[in-house]
């Protein structure tokens, strides 16, 4: 049986910590020989919705040392976009972020 | 010889000779039949309906895997389960995007709208994950000595063969990306 409560008015302001927008998971894109710079910097665009210079600049940043964090966020979100990632023929994966809250 | 995809007015235009679109279709059909699931969808219904799938493994073909990448490092537990959970819907996304291609194969012109040319280039870049990995292309200088092969009368065995197909599948890739990227640069 559930008991109808008054709404609680005394919230608990410490909740806040999990809706930082620097949740702790990164989407990681690793460089390899095949995939074309310009494909990259298109899924990049097209996709996250990146300017062509912030495309440009995740695009070189993989291909010059190897991988990039591009997107960061909740677990959930970072899994879609390594799906999406990985049916562009990117390899992506996921991983908790250096960022400790 | 096929023409470079141009952007235009009414979308973006390529033009591949009868030979080429030949070439392209088996290539397609190839990796549909590598991308096709061994097991048909799971018979328990709930686990159909979430895409669930107990049965799968990581694939033993290194092509396969590149098509199919782990999406977590290091923790095989990890990635099997997210295996379990995307992997089906994963090859359906890329059997769909082949097959769309093919399927524009059969048009005697080809016209591209932003949505077409996306599946083109996801088929096109399959297939070049694919031949890469039947060519052994891990570094940088793999893919030097693969892009030396140019010429069609060099072509007297299986990799140089492969090699020369892999060079036309990335120009033509290449060119379609270019005319993508000024479509969506355009301002439009």
């Amino acid at each position: 049986m559930s008991v109808s409560t008054a709404p609680e008015t005394d919230r608990d302001q410490s909740t806040q910590a999990f809706s930082a927008p620097d949740i702790p998971w990164d989407l990681i894109v690793w460089n390899d020989p095949v995939n074309l710079m310009s494909y990259v910097s298109y899924v990049f665009q097209s996709y996250f919705g990146y300017s062509e210079a912030k495309a440009a600049q995740l695009m070189l940043q993989v291909h010059t040392e190897g991988k990039s964090a591009v997107a960061h966020g909740s677990k959930e979100k970072m899994e879609a976009h390594a799906v999406a990632m990985h049916g562009f023929g990117l390899w992506a994966t996921v991983e908790k972020g250096q960022r400790r809250g | 010889m096929a023409k470079a995809f141009t952007a235009g007015r009414r979308g973006i235009t390529g033009y591949l000779e009868p030979a080429e679109r030949d070439l392209l279709r088996k290539l397609f059909a190839d990796i549909i039949v590598m991308l096709e699931p061994a097991t048909p969808a799971h018979e328990d219904p709930l686990a159909a309906l979430i895409g669930l799938d107990l049965d799968v493994s990581v694939p033993s073909d290194p092509a396969l895997l590149r098509l199919l990448p782990n999406a977590v490092k290091d923790d095989a537990d990890a990635a099997l389960e997210f295996r379990q959970l995307t992997e089906r819907s994963l090859r359906e996304t890329k059997i769909g995007a082949l097959r769309a291609a093919s399927l524009g194969l059969e048009s005697e012109k080809l016209v591209l709208d932003a949505d077409a040319a996306k599946l083109w280039s996801m088929a096109l870049n399959d297939v070049r994950l694919v031949l890469a990995e039947r060519l052994e292309i891990r570094d940088e200088d793999d893919a030097e000595r693969v892009h030396q092969v140019q010429d069609w009368g060099d072509a007297d065995d299986v990799e140089s063969y492969l090699s020369l197909v892999y060079n036309f599948v990335s120009w033509l890739q290449e060119s379609l990306v270019q005319a993508m990227l000024a479509e969506l640069n355009s301002g439009k």
